[in-house]
């Protein structure tokens, strides 16, 4: 079927950074998340990238969302 | 990152030729970024508002942001532990000042740094949409729903802040976007249990 990519996996990590050039005590977190696309052809790509707490807050909500409206459908 | 010397001290007594207040103020605020010490144009209006040489006002935003730096690196939040900085020899009032200051700025700069420390691209913006596929040229009729999501990522390969973004547009079936909401859903209570720690 014609399409977009298709979302196949989701590898997430939560880390914690500890120390920077700039500050020697952060205790910033952070979640970091991989995406792996396929394409029609079944060629994998990856996506990866990183949020604030808040972001993926915000993140998560969406998700949710989005899953409510598919119940309604 | 240099270290504070006495030099630095001696050039921060320039100060006291400030016109006011705010013009220390707004000095310390322009000599934080990077890159302040090596503007030029910088310390030219600076020797302009305190009527000093281009190279003392020069000298004197490098005492600054070292000081600046100094203070947001170790994380210096109580009065005490900055006055012990200075010399003993130092101008009193310019030195309640010039701590008044870094304390009142020690917050937003805190954020800065991290905001802009090392990381992988940031999620800027996502928009999402809910399909309904009823037809194919493979499936004459169906009813089958499916979520579209859109992403706006930083794009790493050019400077950061440069506003460069690069998009991802992904379909998520129903059991794809269950799935991703378990792994969410850990996430988040990673998330609780790291801060109740």
């Amino acid at each position: 079927m014609l399409s977009i990519g298709q979302l196949v996996d989701m590898q997430w990590k939560l880390g914690m950074a500890v120390s920077s050039d700039t500050c020697r005590s952060l205790n910033s977190p952070h979640v970091s998340l991989l995406l792996k696309i396929a394409d029609t052809s079944g060629q994998i790509s990856q996506r990866s990238f990183e949020m604030t707490i808040a972001q993926f807050q915000n993140f998560y909500r969406q998700f949710k969302e989005m899953a409510a409206v598919l119940e309604t459908v | 990152m240099a270290a504070i010397s006495d030099e630095h001290f001696s050039s921060l007594q320039i100060l006291l030729k400030a016109p006011s207040k705010d013009a220390v103020r707004q000095l310390c605020a322009d000599s934080f970024p990077s890159g302040a010490p090596e503007s030029w144009r910088l310390a030219e209006s600076t020797a302009g508002t305190l009527s000093v040489s281009a190279i003392e006002a020069k000298e004197l935003i490098a005492a600054l942001h070292t000081l600046s730096h100094h203070i947001l690196f170790h994380n210096l939040t109580a009065p005490e532990q900055i006055l012990v900085l200075f010399p003993k020899s130092f101008h009193p009032s310019l030195k309640n000042l010039i701590t008044k200051i870094m304390l009142e700025h020690s917050p937003p700069w805190r954020n800065e740094a991290l905001s802009n420390q090392i990381s992988l691209p940031h999620l800027v913006e996502m928009d999402w949409r809910v399909d309904m596929k009823t037809a194919s040229d493979s499936v004459s009729r169906m009813a089958v729903p499916t979520c579209l999501v859109h992403m706006k990522v930083e794009d790493s390969s050019c400077l950061r802040g440069s506003g460069a973004l690069s998009s991802v547009t992904v379909e998520l079936s129903k059991e794809t976007l269950d799935t991703m909401l378990d792994g969410l859903g850990r996430i988040r209570d990673q998330l609780s249990v790291v801060a109740g720690k």
